[in-house]
């Protein structure tokens, strides 16, 4: 019995000695690198395809952009990035567009072995205008699957370019089987993407589209080697292209393990780090911005004007508990954190930090995000579509007065977000604060009159003569989203319609979108970039999913007036004129309801008081080579925070000898 | 004895075949190859490209050219990639045996051990009102569900007394006892209490052998008697339970993988499910069972070894 | 035909079998000695089997209330449903016996009414957990209606006719033991969809391996017995003596494993609920939506510990009486104790 009992002991020696909650290895304790937690396993770091915000929060960092947003200016405006200036667009006389960008003389690619495989250290070459042609030849090359082909389609000889690359490819076996540039080059390349000598490109668009620079901001058209798309094919034990970029942000990929981390270091061959002479102003930090950001620390004189990045690595664990990694925040060992539901009252207080927050030195920064989140009908569906007419109208009006998006918030997101009224979120071109839908404020009584003058009389189906019974059709099925979906059924049955909830995942949802067998769904969308026309799209009468199938007018929604307003007000200048037609555009919506608007979130960011220069934005910005931390005092707050607390251990065990020693005690003395 | 091996072996041959059968009946009959191609495309992939990735990884073909493909695939081990990302599916076995066998083994030694020594002492104690504190204890703990166990051991060790982090994990060796202690306790903990009921009466039985009353007789000490003779002669059940269990430390252990964020085969197996992922998952069921199999045998050839009396038809 | 109905007259085809099942242990002196001692050794834990038993048949037994308004005219409420007032949902949280909501403190419509608080949806804690009862019952229930006759039929056919049978079964008993449970189960659901009848059905193939190889191997003893021998001599047909004289002999066995089987189905039901596919209104599925509740500030524990405790003490009560019946019927342990 003696040899048994030294195994628990040792055992429990251990454990206490292994003692600490940090993820971190001590070692990184002095280094300027920030930590941030994901979600979910990135999809794929190729620009081309990338389409998530999370993708996206790892490669904006890493692949860098011709443009890009000035980091602190609202409305968003655009800079220079790689280019040396924001293009003018040039109408022509045959009605096409051009855009003429220059790129920046000596810049370079990361070194990486794809450029001399056989050479004993990786190298690097210099970024030409052609690297950009390459990387929009990709988006059009099928094979590769970029999800914005119907953007670039504006691009003149777009489309024809792919036919010939899959006519050619198709044709002949051993065409595919050269070198992808060589692939592109003798397919003829683009015809509206001109290269003049090595610095100038030339994009020519078949009209005129002015918020197509906003897409040169995006990494779609970040510069791509066709090199690293040669060697990084997956084969000889190479990774993926996908797994493994090549590119010329302010830092590079050091580590990809998908599953449980991604490291980002300085990236040596950045134009900010090779020409810091440039003055350029991607990389230097702004010295003006927003009014209120110099209260609010972003604009401070240790950082105004001084070269990028102040950090050396970035870090992105892979957390998918989100409780978790809210509490491995409050801990210290991320830098920032969004603040989760559950946590939100202790967090926030009278729309403030709360004091013990405020104690641990946190400042909260909050955001209302250019996102629209809505429940949608299908428009041609019979019963609430377009084809029910009159009634289905004063049904989907209805339907519309029974929903609360006030009391939706307040229980499911502790009051944030602001309850929409349009599709257009604030700080949007086309917002109106002072614009109250009439339909979007809860009134049961009126909703109950216009069901009956829809023929549904206290929510009864005449034809059937039970409540009125419809299908809400959820894109997932776990139970967080089912309990959102169910409130607005709750709110349905208290009007006396009986809306049943097909609970699925998001591929099953998807097919009965295709099928055209759903009725309502819940849905939401984030800007591209800021502009309305990036949200009025979404219920254009073309983009119609039934009638384009993958477009994003899931609704169906097709008003001929609606559609007519939206081709004049696409390309239209911000001013007076284009806001009277949007807002004649959103009366229509009002009436027609194929929308219920629900909320524009509101981001309510945390972060720790060693953290500086952050500003959170609604768009993918690369706000990797702004922010700096202050090692030293995250290490203080660190080990202040996680003491660990040994007495329970210890207490276990006297209780456990406590209760052990009486037994055998009297055992023995029994038997004697 | 030879003919033994052979006709189990062969027996065990039949099984692996039958079990790709009920795979392949499960995942291909039921997949719908456009299902599986728009999760791994994505939405905003037009019909043309969905097509092709069908044809890329062969779900067009006739069902039964699908199933000797299955066959001949999976009995050369040839895995092929995940249909999810294009990852070649051994590279992510290999990636994940490792962490999952890192917190298992160490979970899996530390439960039996603390479960013998458990059982022991109420088996030497038996019918006292330890051994019945004790087998109430451990009803009580197998009553409780595991869920409440990972839940509340989170919150109790990693938030409140900050013993451990919460979650994640590092192959960093340094670093590594800080991360798996939290799974590695609660997953011996938690199986505890069914094994000591086991081993209890496994012991019990044995203590009640003709060969243990003489040796009391002739004056062996307890303790003596109890390691020396009733654990040895135990052996054979105890060498059946760990030679089982061994497939179940490759699979790594879903749920605590999941809550813990350790990215081992139990991740894998997760993941692979809510993404509809058909080929690994095929994949990591075959391994199992194939595991489940072999160790089967292992024990049967064990069990002949050890105790020559007994054979089986 | 309405499903209620058909609820109802589940319930009334329940209660008939258990009064002749009741009728026909009073014959028997074997069994109702069994019974006897049963009672004897554990009578806490089958009071509180017989209250969950109660539980879950109240709330199988549904109809339409004529007095209700809106939508609840149409549809039933059980007999558990009809404990609670109409309208009995608040907005949100509130916690046990409160006046005011737990977050804002807002009014309630039924103040200090709600013993154990309110979800986040507003729906009584104690009404769900209630509820819960009936899932699992259901689940205990028809999972063991699948499992106790295949593995019979099968366990009886190979130990009886042995031969090509016996390894026809065995074969598939080794198939279906080799895949890990938990995968083929969501293997299974996530092929034959989500409902209960499925989940089930998947629970019940998953679960009769084992018990079919225990009914084998008894029936491979009770087959050499000299009445058997003789009964055969004298001509019985196979299924006679299957039925008079085999079947009597393994169901002590039935009994037992009915009794562990349930336990663990029921733990199984609730990660399954974990996963996102286990039975609507279980109590895994209340776990599964309160697990994020322990980390709100100040914390919400209403709704976990009103689940964890009536999963628990269903669970406890049926292992002991699952022991204890081992214990009295169980030919082993009674030489034993001899």
């Amino acid at each position: 019995m003696r040899r048994g009992r030294w195994l628990p002991a040792m055992s429990a020696a251990l454990a206490i000695a292994a003692c600490s909650n940090s993820p971190y290895p001590s070692s990184d304790d002095g280094i300027k690198v920030r930590y941030i937690p994901l979600g979910e396993a990135p999809k794929t770091l190729d620009p081309a395809v990338s389409y998530s915000a999370l993708d996206h929060a790892i490669i904006a960092n890493v692949y860098d952009t011709l443009l890009e947003y000035h980091y602190l200016e609202r409305p968003y405006t655009l800079i220079p990035g790689l280019a040396e200036a924001v293009p003018e667009a040039q109408r022509r006389a045959d009605g096409r567009v051009a855009y003429h960008f220059r790129v920046r003389p000596g810049m370079r690619f990361e070194r990486d072995p794809c450029f001399a495989p056989d050479a004993p250290e990786p190298t690097d070459r210099e970024i030409v205008a052609s690297d950009f042609a390459f990387a929009l030849m990709r988006i059009a090359d099928p094979t590769v699957i970029s999800p914005v082909v119907a953007t670039f389609s504006k691009v003149v000889g777009f489309e024809e370019f792919a036919k010939r690359l899959v006519a050619r490819r198709d044709a002949d076996p051993n065409f595919a089987a050269q070198h992808i540039d060589r692939q592109y080059a003798a397919a003829g390349g683009i015809d509206g993407l001109i290269v003049h000598g090595r610095y100038e490109l030339e994009v020519v668009l078949r009209e005129p589209y002015p918020q197509l620079l906003y897409w040169f901001a995006m990494p779609f058209t970040a510069p791509v080697p066709w090199e690293a798309i040669a060697y990084y094919d997956g084969d000889g034990g190479r990774p993926f292209f996908k797994e493994h970029p090549v590119a010329s942000g302010p830092f590079r990929l050091a580590r990809y393990e998908k599953h449980s981390r991604i490291v980002l270091e300085r990236n040596p061959n950045w134009y900010g780090a090779l020409h810091p002479e440039w003055r350029a102003p991607g990389a230097i930090y702004p010295s003006d911005g927003e009014p209120g950001d110099a209260e609010k620390g972003l604009l401070q004189p240790e950082y105004v004007g001084r070269p990028l990045p102040f950090l050396d690595r970035i870090e992105f664990r892979l957390d998918k508990e989100d409780i978790a990694s809210f509490n491995k925040f409050l801990q210290g060992y991320y830098d920032a954190s969004g603040i989760i539901q559950e946590s939100f009252d202790r967090a926030v207080q009278n729309g403030g930090l709360s004091p013990a927050m405020a104690a641990r030195g946190m400042s909260l920064a909050k955001s209302v995000e250019p996102a629209i989140f809505y429940i949608g009908f299908n428009m041609k569906d019979p019963v609430v579509g377009a084809s029910g007419g009159d009634r289905a109208r004063k049904l989907r009006q209805a339907m519309s007065l029974a929903v609360d998006a006030v009391e939706f918030k307040r229980i499911f997101n502790n009051g944030r977000d602001v309850p929409a009224m349009s599709p257009i979120p604030p700080g949007i071109f086309g917002y109106d604060e002072s614009y109250t839908n009439p339909y979007r404020k809860l009134d049961p009584d009126r909703a109950r009159a216009l069901l009956a003058e829809a023929g549904y009389p206290g929510g009864i189906d005449p034809k059937t003569r039970r409540p009125l019974h419809l299908t809400f059709d959820a894109g997932s099925p776990d139970t967080r989203s089912r309990l959102r979906y169910e409130f607005f059924i709750d709110e349905w049955r208290g009007i006396g319609i009986d809306v049943e909830l097909a609970a699925q995942n998001y591929n099953a949802f998807q097919e009965k979108v295709r099928r055209g067998a759903y009725q309502i769904y819940m849905w939401g969308w984030i800007a591209d970039y800021p502009d309305p026309e990036n949200f009025l799209f979404l219920l254009w009468g073309p983009n119609a999913n039934a009638v384009n199938p993958g477009a994003p007018n899931t609704s169906n929604f097709a008003d001929p007036r609606f559609d007519a307003l939206f081709l004049a007000m696409k390309n239209m200048p911000n001013g007076p004129e284009r806001m009277q037609i949007i807002a004649e555009m959103r009366a229509i919506l009002e009436r027609e309801r194929p929308w219920i608007e629900l909320l524009h979130s509101e981001s309510y960011a945390l972060y720790h008081g060693w953290l500086h220069n952050v500003k959170p934005a609604g768009l993918s910005l690369p706000t990797g080579k702004y922010g700096d931390v202050d090692p030293e005092l995250r290490r203080e707050r660190r080990e202040q925070w996680n003491r660990p607390i040994v007495w329970p251990a210890w207490a276990l065990v006297a209780a456990f000898a406590l209760v052990v020693t009486p037994g055998i005690v009297t055992f023995f003395r029994e038997r004697q | 004895m030879l003919a033994y091996a052979v006709r189990r072996l062969a027996y065990g041959f039949l099984v692996v075949l039958g079990v790709l059968g009920l795979l392949f009946a499960l995942f291909f009959v039921y997949a719908d190859p456009h299902d599986m191609a728009r999760r791994a495309v994505g939405e905003k992939a037009s019909p043309g490209v969905l097509d092709d990735w069908i044809k890329q990884h062969g779900y067009d073909r006739p069902k039964l050219e699908q199933l000797r493909d299955h066959y001949w695939k999976m009995l050369t081990f040839d895995f092929g990639r995940s249909d999810l990302d294009d990852v070649p599916i051994a590279r992510r076995l290999r990636e994940g045996a490792g962490p999952s066998l890192v917190f298992t083994v160490p979970a899996f030694a530390i439960g039996l051990l603390l479960a013998i020594q458990l059982s022991l002492f109420v088996a030497y104690f038996r019918d006292s009102y330890i051994d019945r504190t004790i087998l109430l204890i451990a009803v009580l703990e197998m009553s409780v569900s595991i869920l409440l166990y990972i839940i509340g051991g989170q919150f109790l060790i990693g938030k409140i007394l900050n013993w451990f982090p919460i979650s994640g994990f590092d192959p960093d060796p340094a670093l590594i006892p800080r991360f798996i202690a939290m799974p590695v306790l609660i997953y011996s903990l938690a199986g505890v209490g069914g094994d000591v009921r086991f081993y209890r009466t496994v012991f019990i039985e044995e203590m009640n052998r003709d060969y243990v009353r003489t040796a009391r007789a002739k004056g062996a000490g307890d303790g003596r008697v109890m390691l020396r003779h009733v654990l040895r002669n135990s052996m054979i059940p105890i060498l059946t339970n760990v030679v089982t269990a061994i497939p179940f430390l490759f699979m790594g252990s879903l749920l605590i993988e999941s809550f813990f964020g350790i990215p081992g085969l139990g991740a894998v197996t997760v993941d692979a499910v809510q993404a509809n992922d058909f080929s690994t998952l095929r994949v990591v069921v075959y391994i199992d069972a194939l595991l489940f199999i072999v160790f089967q045998i292992v024990t049967d050839f064990t069990y002949t070894l050890a105790d020559p009396r007994v054979r089986f038809e | 035909m309405e499903g209620y109905v058909v609820s109802n007259a589940v319930v009334g085809a329940l209660v008939a079998g258990a009064a002749y099942t009741v009728r026909a242990v009073r014959r028997s002196r074997q069994w109702s000695q069994a019974f006897r001692e049963l009672g004897r050794r554990r009578p806490i834990a089958l009071c509180a089997i017989a209250f969950y038993v109660a539980l879950g048949l109240a709330d199988s037994v549904a109809w339409i209330d004529a007095s209700a308004t809106g939508i609840a005219a149409y549809e039933p409420s059980s007999l558990v449903d009809r404990l609670f007032p109409a309208e009995f949902q608040e907005r949100s949280y509130s916690a046990p016996f409160a006046f005011e909501e737990f977050y804002g403190g807002a009014g309630l419509r039924h103040p200090g009414q709600h013993w154990l608080g309110t979800d986040i949806r507003g729906r009584d804690v104690l009404h769900m957990a209630l509820k819960g009862a009936r899932v699992a019952l259901l689940l205990g229930g028809l999972t063991s209606l699948i499992v106790i006759p295949l593995a019979l039929f099968f366990g009886m056919s190979a130990g009886y006719f042995g031969g090509r049978i016996d390894e026809a079964v065995f074969f598939a008993i080794s198939l279906l033991s080799s895949i890990p449970t938990l995968l083929l189960l969501i293997a299974l659901i996530v092929a034959l969809g989500r409902g209960p009848v499925q989940v089930c059905f998947a629970m019940g193939v998953t679960s009769w391996v084992g018990f079919s190889r225990v009914i084998r191997g008894e029936t491979l003893k009770l087959r050499e017995l000299d009445y058997v021998a003789a009964a055969r001599a004298l001509g019985a047909s196979d299924a006679r003596i299957l039925l008079r004289h085999i079947l009597p002999n393994v169901m002590h066995l039935v009994v037992i494993t009915f009794v562990l089987l349930f336990s663990g189905m029921v733990l199984t039901e609730a990660v399954l609920a974990f996963l996102g596919i286990g039975l609507d209104g279980s109590w895994g599925q209340m776990i599964d939506q309160a697990r994020d509740e322990l980390a709100r500030d100040p914390i919400v524990y209403w709704n976990i510990l009103a689940a964890f405790a009536a999963l628990f003490f269903l669970i406890l009560s049926v292992n002991r009486v699952g022991d204890a019946i081992r214990d009295i019927l169980d030919p082993r342990t009674v030489r034993e104790n001899v």
